[in-house]
């Protein structure tokens, strides 16, 4: 890791590093993001939410007080407070809404997760080998690219998901189609900018082998921006996930969604106004979690920013 | 220029031919058809009439030829979940409701949001600041969706202030007589609200970051020392420039908002585009379906042409064509 810091090379070249100073000077931008971040109020509140879902996502079995899928018809439509048994009340068939929202957190932090993967895995390389190596298989991606985002990413999830159905893996992957595009276009842009950066052209001069330069100069310095753009795209996901459900063409009811809680709603707004309160709420944390830490993360670890 | 803008729309071109195959292959590559009998059994016949009737008989590439032939000339064809209009008087009849919400949607996210925008950059780190930085936070991380249910449940429903959903009287808004019988319809108060505040924060933070740039610049402390008053040096001077980059990044905003939000739609019952789209969808409406995407991708391809000819119209030192590296 201390090949990320541009100081080291510095610190190789001094003859004899004083030790105070060195201790002072050696700090990897990994040190140096971690504590830029902690100082930021805003994205350490933003992160023990993420933080705080990730926990009721993971611990949903334990955590939750019933069953997602457990109904109780003659305890149905209970608000809150209204039954001690139930803190949140109930939904119009009698399940518990507390259990149903931690769940909830369990599927949208899942969807979330597991696009951001597969839009890794498909994007980075994607990017990487168009950037790097330019000529036919760029132009041809970049003309992909250019017909994806010329039609909105969710209205095509849209027209795939009602085409051959919702459920968890349907939208995960209606979501991945066009989920790579923002990879793909970034490490595309950072490999071009970064190719032509003097201390590539300066490793490759002192005789660095192209496997050494993309792990020692390009990965690394890929890694920030795409932390950030990570950060960023699991809201999207979600958010994605959500508006599907929402619409009824997403996560199919017995699985809770908070989006799909939101949307079978509707229809009791003006009475049991819970029903729609918690799970809007919920989306609208999970939200604001995810971006205080994406923002966080990007000042954080740009390295232009001077302290 | 004129080089440059015919390989722009050449590259759009390319674009909807790709887009129509795509969406014209996706259609036809899933099990179900429009005039699948599950409810009415019909015979072999009348069915394979029907098929001949609209051209499904044909080979799938021999399909698309005649349907880009006609589309073309603006005929998409019948629509299968109404058959007594066409595909075109549909969508012109439902795009009328969302321009309508569009419309009202743009001069509010604008309005506010490039004021907000300069009141906080003008005032920069004052408490209106941290409030419009804190309030763009929100609008922006908030899915349409999400405010709409809340604006529902607390103002339409708990407060019992504006209706819940429909568009009933808001016709109202096209019809003279109506505003003239003293006649005020609030169906659209809540959609407009619901669907501004995301693009109003983007717009807020794009011109308070970019005002904020200007502001500081020397032309700036020149206006102000040649003793011009604060309104001109803020309109004539700081603003237009703070315009030049806001035009790429707001520009695209303008179709988004003119197609609508199929959420919007949904929540408040709005019988516009976006609401067509998922109904379309769901019927397996091939010939709707096709016509709004086709549609939606030359919206979009003519907006980023138009955001960089007026790039170019609005800050002379910039050459299209020639930031490619030619």
């Amino acid at each position: 890791m201390e090949n990320v810091n541009p100081g080291s090379l510095q610190m190789a070249l001094a003859p004899t590093p004083h030790a105070g100073l060195e201790n002072q000077r050696h700090r990897t931008l990994w040190q140096d993001g971690i504590r830029r971040f902690s100082r930021n109020r805003l994205a350490v509140f933003g992160l023990s939410i993420v933080i705080f879902f990730l926990l009721l996502a993971i611990f949903a079995d334990v955590i939750a007080p019933y069953s997602y899928k457990e109904a109780n018809f003659s305890k149905a439509k209970l608000f809150p407070l209204q039954d001690s048994a139930h803190p949140l009340g109930t939904d119009v068939v009698g399940r518990d809404y507390l259990s149903r929202l931690i769940y909830g957190a369990r599927t949208s932090l899942s969807v979330g997760i597991i696009i951001q993967l597969i839009a890794l895995t498909v994007g980075v390389p994607l990017g990487g080998m168009a950037g790097y190596l330019g000529g036919k298989l760029d132009f041809v991606l970049m003309r992909v690219v250019e017909v994806l985002t010329a039609f909105p990413g969710l209205l095509f999830a849209i027209l795939i998901v009602s085409l051959w159905g919702g459920g968890f893996w349907k939208v995960i992957f209606a979501l991945s189609i066009t989920g790579w595009i923002g990879y793909a276009r970034l490490v595309r842009g950072q490999v071009l900018s970064l190719r032509e950066k003097e201390y590539v052209e300066a490793a490759r001069s002192l005789g660095a082998t192209p496997r050494s330069i993309l792990f020692k100069h390009l990965i690394p310095n890929l890694l920030t921006p795409l932390l950030v753009a990570i950060s960023f795209g699991i809201p999207g996901a979600m958010f994605g996930e959500a508006g599907l459900s929402f619409l009824g063409i997403g996560i199919n009811d017995p699985l809770p969604s908070w989006g799909q809680m939101v949307g079978a709603s509707g229809a009791f707004a003006k009475v049991y106004w819970h029903l729609a309160l918690f799970p809007t709420l919920a989306i609208a944390l999970a939200m604001l979690g995810f971006s205080f830490v994406g923002d966080g993360l990007r000042d954080a670890l740009d390295p232009k920013l001077i302290e | 220029m004129a080089r440059y803008i015919l390989g722009r729309l050449f590259s759009l071109l390319f674009v909807l031919f790709a887009v129509s195959v795509i969406n014209f292959s996706l259609m036809h590559a899933v099990p179900g058809g429009p005039f699948d009998e599950d409810k009415q059994p019909l015979p072999p016949a009348a069915k394979a009439n029907i098929m001949r009737k609209y051209g499904l008989d044909k080979p799938l590439w021999q399909q698309y030829v005649n349907y880009m032939k006609n589309a073309v000339q603006f005929d998409f064809g019948i629509p299968y979940q109404q058959p007594t209009t066409t595909v075109t008087a549909l969508i012109a009849r439902t795009w009328q409701i969302t321009a309508q919400v569009g419309i009202m949607t743009i001069l509010f996210a604008f309005g506010v949001g490039i004021t907000l925008g300069i009141v906080a950059a003008y005032y920069q780190n004052s408490w209106i600041d941290n409030f419009v930085t804190f309030f763009a936070m929100l609008g922006l991380t908030m899915p349409s969706f999400v405010i709409a249910s809340l604006f529902i449940v607390i103002i339409a429903g708990q407060m019992d202030l504006l209706p819940m959903r429909g568009w009933g009287d808001s016709a109202c808004l096209l019809n003279n007589a109506a505003w003239r019988n003293g006649f005020f319809c609030t169906d659209w108060i809540l959609p407009v609200l619901a669907y501004a505040l995301g693009p109003m924060s983007v717009i807020a933070r794009y011109t308070r970051a970019s005002v904020v740039d200007v502001i500081r610049s020397d032309y700036v402390r020149t206006a102000r020392a040649k003793g011009l008053n604060e309104r001109s040096v803020m309109l004539r001077h700081v603003f237009r420039n703070a315009l030049i980059p806001m035009v790429t990044v707001l520009g695209p905003i303008i179709p988004d908002l003119m197609t609508g939000s199929i959420f919007i739609e949904s929540v408040f019952s709005i019988p516009g585009l976006g609401k067509y789209f998922v109904t379309s969808t769901f019927n397996r409406d091939y010939p709707m379906i096709m016509a709004i995407a086709l549609l939606i991708s030359t919206l979009w391809g003519i907006t980023y042409l138009l955001t960089d000819i007026a790039y170019t119209l609005i800050d002379p030192r910039i050459r299209l064509g020639a930031e490619g590296g030619k």
